[in-house]
């Protein structure tokens, strides 16, 4: 019942503080109805003060006293005996006061109980709290002695070091440590036991029970030692794996682009790289493979260095494979163009090279794309003795590296064929036999090879100084003269001028620059390359075969020319000849017939007479004019008196001539000529002849000579009919004989004038002729004077 | 106009001979009056065309190469005035082009020279006796 509780707790409170009072009044009643001394009850009255005094409070142990006290004085108060009376107050006074002496001992000790129950709650709550922060705590946690013995370890401590807490526990801490790091740790226990240190902490590697390696921080404190306990190692650890693996890929990355930053050569940096991800990530071997140059088929390229024959014998196993696109686990990363790993090679169906693999106790593999701007150019396939499951670090790892890789490979190739090409260039700039020049936009020289140097004698110095401008210079005339824009207007059209130019050593060469400007990134004009050759050799054949061409051209022309003349020459000469035949050969016709009267006969023969006669000078003179112009006419050279020549010539004319009066007119000093004189004779005869035909009757034709420098002049005047102006330009061509009016019954055979030029000018002089219709002609001709006589003119007149 | 005639009053075939070397023109016109024809004399091309057009012969013997125009113009203006007068060439160029040369400028005839007395008056003979 609910409201029994507290009733029952007040009654039974009431019936323990209603106790003492009753105990006293029992002692009372007995005393007095006893009749004893108060000596005698004060002894119980004691006891019951007491056992109040030690369990209850102070109030109610004083009240008992109190009532104890009056009880003692109420007998020898109603005595009214003051001698009675005395000793009574004494009595109740000592109970007063036992009771208050009790009271306040008693409640010391209750105090000090309570305090020491406190503590040792407290003491409690701060061990449940210990032990339950190191049973939570993620922190391995241990205490150990200085020795090393564990007195408590925490279960993360267990499972970081991989054991049982009671296994662990029975382990000393030397011995979890590895090998490589126990000599750290047993110089650090040493300087703790010491007290040269009070904590120690580094990074260490632990052992589990597997064997493996799990890597931690570790931390050791001195505990101070207690009243209860010696000084003890309070030690703290950490798995600080998943950080060593960060660090480890960091690592791998940091070192993979130290491989690669300074190299340009994939063949001397690979093997380096593959060693990186040994090394750093702990595989056990790492193989390269690259695209065939036919794109079908990937081939082991490169390995880390291997530290077992087993080893080598997978690597060896590989060299002859063909991974293809899909295909095991390097194509699977290649065609995925992802990481493709195998945590089990055993479990997967397509790892190839499995025995050997198995044979050199690998368990675990990975392989991972080399990618080019989104092309998968090669796959790095690692292998590790332990079996591994990768981390998603690791695989984005991978990822990364197998980027970088690629785009370094990429670098590296067209850095060499760039470097490949340079060399090129610079051999040809080198070593080519045409000159090369390097010229700036501004048009200055900036390199010339040994070539051109070669080629114009000349040092790179003098080339910049004077050569070049002096060739540019050239260039633009040239460039003028062919209508194309100057050097520096824009020459982009690798077009060529030939220019002269003369060279260190004086001579003179026919170059040919040709000019090409090269751009730079943004297409404006950066540098211009020239090229110059030494066409001298060339320019000089060609000219020599431009001179032949010329003159062969020429000779065509004369031989057409001569061909024309020939046919022309032919057709004339046979109309000239049937003409005279005809004559000839009607008349002889007519006399052969008979029935002529004897003066017929003796005209017509005549008339034959005369035609073959003509028809025999026609012959001489053609044959004259044939071995002059062939150069077989040999003349007879040597000194004639010119004077004499035309005296002769008068003297032999006139006789036959009665219708034209001769004059002379000689120069009496005129020297002596060299010339052949039948020949000499032949041109004035000639020229005589010609004034007797041409010149009417009662005419006069005059002969003169007189010296004229180092010639005679020599002149055949007529009055005749005189030459046509049209005419007159073509009386020494063959046949040309005046034909109009009066002359065209004069008889010849067209061919004197012409031989008369020849012969005089094989003499080395000239002929000319003046001439006006009506008045007469004047042929005048020069013969050089015989070298003595020359000589002598030249004393008479120097 | 001066028609040439025979002394009988009957009309008489008349030859001009257009040479300009003298010899020929003695030869034709010796030839030619023996056998009965007419003949008149032309010493040049001008002369020919003269003659022809006022003299009006029957035929002509023309020579080609001839002072002032030559014997072809000579007969390029005769036919121009009376297209059938017959005109022969007697020509010293006596190549085969020449003689297609000739009868391609319109002569009637072609007779090369040297010639035989035969030929010359078979040709004569053959335009007279033409209708």
């Amino acid at each position: 019942m609910p409201g029994t509780g507290p009733h029952l707790s007040w009654t039974r409170a009431l019936v323990r503080r209603a106790t003492p009072f009753a105990a006293i009044a029992a002692i009372f009643a007995v005393q007095a109805l006893a009749a004893a001394p108060p000596v005698v009850a004060f002894p119980l009255y004691l006891t019951v003060i007491l056992l109040v005094a030690m369990q209850r409070p102070r109030a109610e142990s004083i009240a008992v006293s109190v009532a104890a006290a009056a009880a003692v004085l109420l007998v020898p108060a109603m005595g009214g005996q003051a001698s009675d009376f005395a000793p009574a107050v004494l009595l109740a006074a000592v109970l007063v006061g036992v009771a208050a002496a009790m009271s306040e001992l008693t409640r010391h000790s209750r105090e000090a109980a309570a305090e020491a129950r406190r503590r040792l709650n407290d003491v409690a709550a701060a061990d449940r709290l210990l032990r339950a922060t190191l049973e939570t705590t993620t922190v391995g946690l241990g205490l150990a002695d200085f020795e090393g013995s564990w007195t408590l370890v925490n279960e993360p401590l267990a499972a970081i070091l991989g054991r049982r807490r009671d296994d662990l526990t029975r382990t000393p801490l030397r011995e979890l440590i590895a090998q490589s790091d126990r000599p750290a740790f047993d110089e650090a226990l040493g300087m703790i036991r010491g007290g040269d240190i009070v904590r120690w902490a580094a990074d260490v590697d632990q052992l589990r029970p597997d064997g493996s390696r799990v890597p931690v921080a570790i931390h050791i404190a001195r505990v101070p030692s207690s009243a209860t306990a010696e000084p003890s190692l309070l030690v703290q650890e950490t798995d600080i794996s998943d950080r060593k693996r960060a660090d480890a890929l960091q690592g791998c990355l940091a070192a993979m682009r130290q491989v690669i930053a300074p190299s340009l050569n994939v063949e001397s940096a690979m093997p380096q790289l593959l060693e990186a991800f040994c090394g750093y990530l702990g595989w056990t071997l790492a193989e390269h493979w690259a695209v065939d140059a036919d794109h079908g088929a990937m081939r082991q390229r490169n390995a880390s260095s291997l530290s077992s024959p087993l080893l080598e014998a997978f690597v060896l196993a590989g060299r002859g494979l063909k991974a293809t696109s899909g295909s095991g686990l390097i194509g699977r990363a290649w065609q995925a163009g992802v990481v493709a790993a195998e945590e089990d090679i055993e479990k997967a169906v397509d790892f190839e090279r499995l025995d050997a693999a198995q044979g050199a106790g690998l368990r675990s593999a990975a392989a991972f794309p080399i990618v080019d701007a989104g092309e998968v150019t090669g796959v790095v396939l690692l292998m590790s003795e332990t079996a591994r499951r990768m981390s998603d670090e690791e695989v984005t790892t991978l990822a990364a590296a197998g980027v970088e890789i690629g785009q370094f490979i990429r670098r590296a190739e067209t850095a060499q064929a760039l470097r490949r090409s340079e060399a090129d260039h610079r051999a040809i700039y080198e070593r080519s036999p045409i000159g090369i020049a390097r010229i700036s936009s501004g048009g200055e020289l900036l390199e010339a090879n040994p070539s051109l140097l070669n080629m114009l004698e000349h040092d790179e110095e003098t080339m910049r100084a004077t050569t070049w401008p002096d060739l540019l210079r050239a260039y633009d005339q040239a460039a003028s003269r062919l209508q194309r824009p100057p050097f520096l207007a824009g020459v982009s059209d690798g077009s060529s001028v030939q220019v002269r130019a003369s060279t260190g050593g004086g001579s003179w060469l026919w170059l040919q620059l040709t000019a090409t400007s090269i751009p730079d990134s943004s297409g404006a004009p950066e540098h211009v390359l020239v090229m110059v050759e030494d066409v001298t050799a060339v320019r000089e054949t060609s000219d020599r075969l431009a001179e032949a061409l010329d003159a062969q051209r020429e000779a065509n022309s004369n031989l057409e020319k001569l061909d024309r003349t020939k046919s022309e020459f032919l057709s004339i000469v046979s109309h000239e000849f049937r003409t005279a035949l005809t004559g000839i050969q009607g008349f002889s016709e007519l006399i052969r017939d008979g029935g002529l009267e004897p003066d017929e006969v003796r005209a017509y023969g005549g008339y034959i007479f005369n035609d073959a006669d003509r028809v025999n000078r026609l012959i001489g003179d053609m044959l004259d004019l044939d071995r002059m112009e062939s150069g077989r006419m040999t003349m007879r050279t040597g000194d004639v008196d010119i004077n004499e020549v035309l005296s002769e010539a008068i003297s032999r004319a006139a006789p036959a001539t009665v219708t034209v009066e001769f004059k002379s007119d000689l120069d009496p000093r005129l020297p002596i000529v060299a010339g052949d004189r039948d020949r000499l004779i032949q041109v004035v005869s000639n020229l005589v002849n010609n004034a007797v035909k041409y010149s009417p009757e009662g005419g006069t034709a005059t002969l003169a000579s007189r010296l004229e420098g180092h010639f005679a002049l020599i002149s055949v005047s007529d009055t005749g009919i005189g030459i046509p102006p049209d005419e007159i330009g073509h009386v020494f061509e063959r046949f040309r004989r005046v034909r109009s009016g009066a002359a065209q019954s004069i008889p010849g055979t067209g061919l004197g004038l012409t031989i008369v030029k020849q012969i005089v000018e094989m003499h080395g002089g000239k002929i000319w002729v003046e001439s006006a219709v009506g008045h007469g002609s004047s042929f005048h001709f020069t013969i050089p004077l015989a070298p003595e006589a020359a000589n002598a003119m030249h004393l008479r007149h120097g | 106009m001066a028609e040439a005639s025979g002394s009988n009053g009957t009309r008489v075939f008349t030859v001009l001979v257009a040479d300009d070397n003298e010899v020929a023109q003695r030869l034709c016109k010796r030839v030619l009056e023996k056998a009965g024809y007419g003949v008149l004399i032309a010493a040049d091309g001008l002369q020919a065309v003269d003659a022809a057009l006022h003299q009006k012969p029957s035929m002509i013997l023309m020579d080609v190469a001839m002072p002032g125009i030559d014997g072809l113009e000579a007969m390029r203006r005769i036919k121009a005035e009376i297209p059938a007068m017959p005109i022969v060439i007697a020509s010293a160029h006596s190549m085969a082009s020449d003689r297609e040369r000739f009868l391609a400028a319109g002569a009637d005839n072609v007779l090369s020279k040297p010639f035989r007395l035969a030929d010359l008056l078979s040709i004569v003979q053959q335009l007279a006796s033409r209708p």
